[in-house]
């Protein structure tokens, strides 16, 4: 079965000459699809550096990132966009929502960009507001929600689009440990009930424990990879 | 839902979109009240001189307009004729002949420009008519002393210190070589001291062309069109017809009879529009600092709206149709604003304390025009600098890597 994510060799450099640090040394990572997976580490470990690379927010110095067997590094700006809108799900540490629009366009608006029509945008939204338990919420802007509430529309968002992969970086880091947990349990029984993929960042060792593979990174390598 | 979001964020921060909105009605206002006061003072000019004397178009033969000769006639009258009367442009015209003279009555003399009119056709071309000041408007018919008819403008009458009823005494030169010379009575006086024909004398068209010796041939034919504005392409089309049938007739429209006023006009427009220019240019760098402060403020969301998928064009236009949305609002608050400040400007408008003259038109009166230029242009200047000023943010947005925006604050 073709893996949803590979990474052959992956390096990132930032700076030059002596200033330069490898953020990523040589990984490589395959991801098959349905996977609930953590990546975890220290700060500076490469984790997020990772996600950006997967997520094609990022080009690699070296090495090639496959996703749904596509090498992302060969897209141009415009052919990323695309895919990222119907590959990916991201969801941010900082939520990341648009101020102005409520829940429900948030959540509508990637679909919006797909060319989805009206009628079924709406369906979808109400579909994933009931997923992440917002019910009734849906017209709230932003910054009337909560940071949980927020972040639950960020994962409604993310996985509006219907894509191959969820991406979250450090996504309970803003939250409360029992607010964070209850988050992670959502995209786990998402990940379970929908086969959604699921690859997030993490240094909260509740949140490692709701993982069901765990890839260790450290300097910029990958110390351990473990399957539970 | 791309017009939701732009609207949303032109009130993100109010008080800042309402100085930049409002400083762009200020430039729309201030362009379409300049506009329409050059627009409404030169409409009243040029309709001042075209139904004074010249008429929307005239025809001559060969030079006449830039050298005048008494024997520079046009000759073939029916043809040209023919050609006016088929013309669905052409809404009136008139011939006319022209001979300089020297007039005395009593012990006064005085130059004067004797002017041949069709009593019948001339005041459908020009305000004749309504210029009579004392007398009656005169025709064909001898007077009961048996002297052809004459009206004088109020600086012959005031020179020669003569009256209704008085005679003039006219001596010129004819066609032909011979004096010209001759008694008319004084049937109606013209204008005022200050009027354009203030030293002319009038004559019944057959008289005037029996005192210089002209036969039936004429001068000028002074037209009227349908618009002004469309003097040029119409004259350019009777000039294509009379060449085939009276080589040696020339068409001139209003802006080459008028030439010095014409020029003066175009030159005065241009100064106009730069000042303008000047205008929109300080209203674009307070719109451009606007958009580009919302741009740097929402580099991160702008980032995040790449990360999930939206394409840099689509990002260039969320910042391309924000600001033209604002645009839109100023313009709208700008067109209720005009509502009672053009209906004063076309209806009241401003006397002004000295009459100011250009190319030899008097402006006493300063009025405002509304037409289609008036109420587009102002509009389409704003809307086109509004666009440009986009450009710069806008591509500073969608050239700014999603993953270097999010992590901005």
């Amino acid at each position: 079965m073709e893996p949803v994510i590979e990474t052959r060799n992956v390096c990132r450099y930032f700076g030059e000459d002596e200033t330069r640090v490898a953020a990523l040394d040589h990984v490589s990572v395959q991801i098959e699809r349905g996977e609930f997976t953590a990546v975890i580490g220290p700060s500076g470990s490469g984790k997020t550096t990772l996600l950006h690379l997967i997520g094609g927010l990022d080009n690699p110095s070296s090495g090639e990132v496959f996703l749904s067997g596509t090498n992302i590094a060969e897209m141009s700006g415009t052919e990323l966009s695309d895919f990222r809108r119907d590959h990916i799900g991201f969801i941010f540490q900082a939520y990341n929502l648009i101020p102005v629009l409520s829940a429900e366009e948030n959540i509508e608006y990637i679909m919006l960009l797909q060319g989805v029509p009206a009628n079924k945008r709406h369906e979808r939204v109400r579909e994933m507001l009931n997923l992440v338990g917002l019910e009734g919420l849906g017209d709230r802007r932003p910054a009337h929600l909560s940071g949980g509430q927020q972040q639950r529309v960020a994962v409604a968002r993310a996985m509006a689009s219907n894509p191959d992969i969820i991406l979250a970086d450090e996504p309970t880091a803003n939250l409360d440990s029992a607010t964070g947990v209850a988050l992670l349990d959502i995209m786990r029984q998402l990940n379970e009930e929908l086969e959604m993929t699921f690859v997030f960042s993490t240094h909260a060792q509740k949140i490692m424990d709701r993982a069901r593979r765990l890839v260790y990174l450290e300097d910029g390598k990958v110390e351990r990879d473990e399957s539970k | 839902m791309l017009f939701k979001l732009a609207f949303r964020n032109i009130f993100r921060q109010r008080r800042r979109s309402l100085l930049t909105g409002l400083s762009m009605t200020g430039g729309f206002v201030l362009c379409t009240f300049s506009f329409s006061i050059t627009q409404g003072s030169y409409g009243n000019a040029i309709e001042f001189f075209t139904l004074d004397h010249t008429g929307h178009i005239q025809i001559h033969w060969e030079d006449y307009e830039q050298r005048p000769k008494i024997y520079k006639t046009i000759a073939d009258r029916d043809a040209v004729e023919s050609i006016l009367e088929k013309s669905d442009e052409v809404k009136a015209y008139a011939p006319r002949v022209f001979a300089p003279a020297l007039a005395y009555a009593g012990n006064q003399t005085s130059p004067v420009s004797v002017i041949g009119i069709d009593a019948e056709l001339e005041p459908t071309t020009s305000r004749i008519k309504q210029k009579v000041r004392s007398g009656e408007y005169f025709n064909e018919a001898l007077t009961r002393n048996g002297f052809a008819k004459a009206m004088i403008g109020a600086g012959v009458a005031n020179r020669l210190n003569i009256g209704l009823g008085d005679e003039i005494v006219l001596i010129s030169q004819g066609a032909d070589g011979s004096i010209a010379n001759d008694i008319f009575e004084v049937v109606a006086l013209v204008g005022t001291k200050d009027s354009y024909d203030r030293s002319s004398v009038y004559l019944p068209l057959v008289a005037a062309q029996e005192f210089i010796s002209v036969g039936d041939q004429v001068h000028e034919y002074a037209m009227l069109v349908d618009h002004a504005n469309s003097s040029e392409v119409i004259a350019a089309s009777l000039q294509l017809q009379l060449d085939g049938v009276t080589p040696g007739a020339t068409v001139s429209p209003w802006q080459v009879v008028e030439e010095a006023f014409y020029k003066s006009m175009q030159a005065d427009l241009q100064g106009n529009y730069f000042a303008m220019a000047i205008i929109v240019f300080l209203v674009c760098i307070g719109v451009l600092n606007t958009v580009l402060m919302s741009v740097l403020e929402r580099t991160k969301e702008f980032g995040v709206l790449r990360a999930i998928g939206s394409r840099p064009a689509q990002v260039f236009k969320l910042i391309f149709v924000e600001t033209m949305l604002m645009a839109t609002l100023s313009i709208a608050l700008g067109y209720l604003l005009l509502i009672p400040l053009l209906t004063f400007l076309t209806q009241v408008g401003f006397v002004l304390p000295e009459p100011m003259e250009m190319g030899g038109v008097p402006f006493l009166h300063l009025k405002g025009g509304v037409n289609a230029l008036v109420l587009t242009a102002p509009a389409l200047i704003i809307y086109a600098f509004a666009a440009l000023v986009t450009i710069l943010p806008g591509i500073r947005a969608v050239s700014i890597t999603p993953k270097t925006a999010m992590s901005s604050h």
